[in-house]
C-alpha cells in the first residue's frame, strides 16, 4: 500500500539525501517498470533483436546453416546493381497505383450507395466486407482460375462479346492488372465501410443548407461531401500505401516465387522472400529488406509532405 | 469486482516477472525436439504412412516421434540448425541435397554407421548423389524421378501415327525426331500442341546430361556447350510452334490451363518424371485409359527425388540408421510406391510383381517397365548447391522469349550475365 501511496511525495525535497532518494526512487519505480516490461520484453525479443540482427546479417554471406562470412558491403553493391531489385520497386509502385486509384473511386461509389440504402443495410455492409477477411491464398487460387488464359472465365466472357483472349498471367501488363484486380477486390469493401463511416459523420444540416442554396446533387457532392471526407480519404490512401508496399501473397500465388514472365509480378517483398527463403541467401535477403526499408522511408516522406501541405496553406491564411 | 490500481499493478507486475523468467528459461532448450525419442521430420506424402506406422511398432525402444511437415521443411530445419535447438534426429531432404554439402558436418556420415554394406542394393547414381565429393554420405536414397514420354495413345492412333509404346519410342529416339514427328502430328491434329513449354524441353534435356553446370570439385564448367544445346533445342520447339507457351507449367496460374488442356485433349504428349502420374490421374480422370508412356526422346533422365539424413545432434546414430535402412529397404520400397507413388531407388523393387500389374489409367500398360529402364540408364551427374538457381535463371529467360516475345539472343546473353553475376556474388568464381 505504502509503495503506491508514496509515489506522490517522491518529489518532495528535504526528506533524504539526494543519493539515497535516487536509489530509493529507483526501487519505488520498479513495480511500474515491471508492469510495462511484458511489452518491452516481447518488443525487444521479437522486433528489436531481429531488426538489428538483419542489419548484421546484411554484411555477411550465409546459407542458413554453416559459418557466416563477412563480405563487407558486397551485398549492398550487388543490390544497387541488381536489375531485379529495381524492377521489383517499379512493379510495387505500378501495382499500388493501378490498385489504389480505381479502388478509392469504387469504394466511394459503394459507400455512397450504402449510405442511401434503406433495406438490407446490414447485409450489404457485411457482404462488401467479406472479401477482406477471406484468406488471400484461397482468393488468389480462385483468381488464377478466372484469369487463366485458355480456359478462364474472364477470357470466355471476353470471347462471348467478341474480344480476343488476353494472356492475363503471361503478359507483363496482364499480370499487373490481375494482381491489382485481386487487391481491389480484397480492399474495396474495407475502404467503402471506412468511407461510409465518414459520410455518416457529415452533418445533415450542411447538405441541407447546400440544397437550400440551390446546389445540385453533383455540386453538393464535390463542394461539400468530398472536402469534408478529406481526412477519411487521406487515412484510406495512407493505409493502402502501407499495404501496397507489402504486396506479397497475391503475386506469389498468382505468378509464383519468381514473379512470372518478365518478372512483372515481382514485388519488393516477394523478391526478398525469393532470395532469402527460396534460394536461402540470407545475407542478400537481409540487404534487400534494408533496401525496402529505404524505399519505404522515402515513400513515407512523400506521403507526409502531401498530407502536410494543405494544412500549412490553411495555417498561412 | 472493480479493477483497482493496486490489483492491476500487482497483476501486471506478476506478468512482467513471469515473462522475464520465461525468457531466461527459454535459453535452456533441448538440442533435439524430444530427448529420449527419435524425431523424424518428413514432408507429407514424402514417406509411406503405412511403412512408418509399422516402423513405430517395430522399433519400440526408439520411441519414434513422427513429424509430418506440410510445407517448408527446409525452413524449419534451417531455423532449428541456426538456433541449435529442437532439432530432429532424422530429416528428409529434397533434390536440393547439394545445398547441404557445404555444411555436411551437420549430418552424420552414413558410411560411419554401416551404410557401405547396403550400397549394392541401390541405384549407384542415386547413392552417389547423396554423397559429397570428399565421400561424406549425408542422404540415404528414398525415391527417384526417372523421366519418360507421356502421350495420348488414342489421339496418336486417331491421326494414324504410331501409337503403341514400342512403336512411339522407336519413332522418336532423339529430340529432333520427336519435333519432326510432332510437326506432322499437329498437321493431322490441328488446334493442339505437342508439349507444354520450352522449360520442359530445357529441364529434361539437362536431366539427360552426364554433366550439369559444375564438376565434382565444385568448379564452374568453362565449357557450357551442352547448356547451349539444351537452350537451342528448347527454342527450336518454340519456333516450330510445338509448345503451348505456358509461362512455366509448374506455376499455379498455368497449371489451371494445363489441367484443362489435359481434359480437353489439347496436350498430346509431354516428357516428365514419373511423379506427375498422381497429378495427371487426379486432374484429368476423364482421360483414363488414353495415356501411355514410353522411353523419352534423348534417353533416360532423372528429375527430383529425396533422401533421409541423420543430424549430428542425434545421440544414437546407430539406432537411427537401423530405422532408416529398414524404412527404405528394398522390401519396403514397393509398398511406398503403391502407397504414396514414391518410385523405388532400389532396382530389386522393379521386379516386384505388385508393381508390374497392368494399370487401367494407362490402358493396361505396366509403366514400371518403362520407368525402371529409364532409372537404370540415368547417367551419374554431379549437382552443385547452385544448380537450381542457375537452371531457374535459364528457364526464366526461355519463358520470356516464349510468352513475352524477348529476343532470343538477348535472353541468352542476359541469362549468362545473371549466372556469372550470381556465382561471383556467391564467391564461387
Amino acid at each position: 500500500m505504502s509503495l503506491v501511496g508514496n509515489v506522490g511525495t517522491l518529489d518532495t525535497p528535504g526528506t533524504a539525501s539526494p543519493v539515497q532518494a535516487g536509489r530509493r526512487a529507483r526501487w519505488r519505480y520498479l513495480p511500474y517498470y515491471l508492469a510495462i516490461a511484458p511489452f518491452f520484453v516481447v518488443f525487444a525479443v521479437f522486433w528489436c533483436y531481429p531488426l538489428l540482427y538483419s542489419l548484421f546479417l546484411s554484411f555477411h554471406r550465409w546459407d542458413g546453416i554453416g559459418p557466416m562470412h563477412f563480405v563487407g558491403l558486397a551485398n549492398f553493391r550487388f543490390l544497387v546493381t541488381d536489375q531485379a531489385f529495381w524492377l521489383s520497386i517499379l512493379n510495387t509502385m505500378v501495382i499500388w497505383v493501378m490498385s489504389v486509384i480505381p479502388m478509392t473511386i469504387l469504394a466511394l461509389l459503394i459507400a455512397l450507395g450504402l449510405n442511401s440504402t434503406i433495406r438490407f443495410t446490414g447485409f450489404y455492409r457485411i457482404a462488401y466486407f467479406v472479401p477482406n477477411v477471406t484468406s488471400v491464398v484461397a482468393m488468389s487460387l480462385v483468381f488464377s482460375s478466372i484469369f487463366s488464359e485458355q480456359f478462364g472465365i474472364l477470357n470466355w466472357v471476353l470471347g462471348a462479346v467478341g474480344v480476343d483472349p488476353v494472356p492475363w498471367l503471361t503478359n507483363p501488363w496482364g499480370i499487373r492488372t490481375a494482381i491489382s484486380v485481386l487487391i481491389i477486390w480484397r480492399w474495396v469493401g474495407y475502404n467503402a465501410i471506412i468511407f461510409l463511416a465518414g459520410l455518416q459523420a457529415i452533418p445533415g444540416e450542411v447538405l441541407e443548407a447546400a440544397r437550400v442554396d440551390g446546389a445540385s446533387p453533383v455540386q453538393a457532392f464535390f463542394r461539400v461531401t468530398l472536402p469534408l471526407l478529406r481526412p477519411v480519404l487521406l487515412f484510406s490512401v495512407l493505409m493502402s500505401a502501407i499495404g501496397g508496399m507489402q504486396i506479397f501473397a497475391e503475386s506469389q500465388v498468382l505468378v509464383g516465387n519468381r514473379g512470372g514472365p518478365g518478372q512483372a509480378g515481382l514485388t519488393m517483398v516477394l523478391y526478398f522472400y525469393d532470395q532469402a527463403f527460396y534460394y536461402n541467401d540470407f545475407g542478400y535477403g537481409a540487404a534487400i529488406s534494408w533496401g525496402i526499408f529505404l524505399v519505404v522511408v522515402i515513400f513515407a516522406g512523400i506521403n507526409w509532405r502531401l498530407i502536410q501541405r494543405p494544412a500549412r496553406r490553411e495555417g498561412a491564411r | 469486482m472493480t479493477l483497482t490500481r493496486r490489483a492491476f499493478l500487482t497483476a501486471s507486475t506478476t506478468l512482467g516477472v513471469a515473462t522475464l523468467a520465461g525468457a531466461t528459461v527459454g535459453c535452456a532448450s533441448p538440442t533435439t525436439a524430444s530427448p529420449g525419442r527419435l524425431t523424424l521430420w518428413y514432408s507429407k506424402d514424402g514417406l509411406s504412412e503405412t511403412v512408418l506406422a509399422e516402423a513405430v511398432r517395430r522399433f519400440p525402444a526408439d520411441r519414434l516421434n513422427l513429424t509430418p511437415i506440410g510445407d517448408g521443411l527446409k525452413h524449419r530445419l534451417l531455423a532449428a540448425m541456426s538456433g541449435g535447438a529442437y532439432l530432429p534426429d532424422l530429416t528428409m531432404m529434397g533434390d536440393d541435397i547439394a545445398s547441404y554439402f557445404p555444411d555436411a558436418d551437420q549430418f552424420v556420415d552414413l558410411n560411419t554407421v554401416g551404410a557401405g554394406a547396403l550400397k549394392g542394393q541401390y541405384l549407384p547414381w542415386k547413392w552417389d548423389s547423396g554423397t559429397t565429393s570428399d565421400g561424406h554420405m549425408i542422404g540415404f536414397p528414398i525415391d527417384i524421378g526417372p523421366s519418360a514420354l507421356y502421350y495420348r495413345h488414342d489421339l496418336f492412333a486417331q491421326a494414324g501415327f504410331p501409337s503403341e509404346p514400342d512403336e512411339v519410342a522407336a519413332a522418336v529416339p532423339t529430340w529432333d525426331d520427336y519435333f519432326r514427328f510432332g510437326q506432322e502430328l499437329l498437321r493431322a491434329l490441328p488446334g493442339r500442341y505437342l508439349l507444354p513449354d520450352t522449360k520442359m524441353v530445357f529441364t529434361y534435356s539437362m536431366a539427360q546430361q552426364p554433366v550439369k553446370y559444375f564438376d565434382r570439385q565444385n568448379h564452374y564448367l568453362a565449357d557450357q556447350d551442352h547448356v547451349r544445346q539444351a537452350w537451342d533445342r528448347a527454342l527450336r520447339a518454340f519456333n516450330l510452334r510445338l509448345t503451348a507457351g505456358y509461362g512455366g507449367a509448374q506455376d499455379q496460374g498455368q497449371s489451371v490451363d494445363r489441367h484443362a488442356a489435359w481434359n480437353a485433349g489439347k496436350e498430346l504428349s509431354f516428357v516428365n518424371a514419373c511423379w506427375i502420374t498422381g497429378e495427371l490421374k487426379q486432374s484429368a480422370p476423364g482421360t483414363a485409359g488414353s495415356w501411355r508412356v514410353c522411353r523419352s526422346p534423348g534417353g533416360a533422365g532423372n528429375q527430383g527425388g529425396s533422401y533421409l539424413a541423420i543430424t549430428r545432434y542425434c545421440p544414437r546414430p546407430q539406432e537411427a540408421f537401423a530405422v532408416v535402412s529398414w524404412l527404405l529397404s528394398p522390401e519396403n520400397q514397393p509398398r511406398a510406391y503403391l502407397d504414396a507413388g514414391l518410385f523405388p531407388s532400389s532396382p530389386a523393387a522393379f521386379r516386384d510383381p505388385r508393381l508390374l500389374e497392368p494399370e487401367p489409367f494407362f490402358g493396361g500398360q505396366a509403366t514400371m517397365a518403362v520407368f525402371a529402364r529409364s532409372a537404370s540408364e540415368v547417367k551419374p551427374a554431379y549437382f552443385s548447391p547452385w544448380d537450381i538457381t542457375i537452371s531457374d535463371t535459364y528457364t526464366d529467360e526461355l519463358t520470356n522469349v516464349e510468352v513475352a516475345g524477348k529476343d532470343p539472343a538477348q535472353a541468352w546473353a542476359d541469362a549468362q550475365t545473371k549466372v556469372t553475376r550470381l556465382l561471383r556474388h556467391q564467391g564461387v568464381i
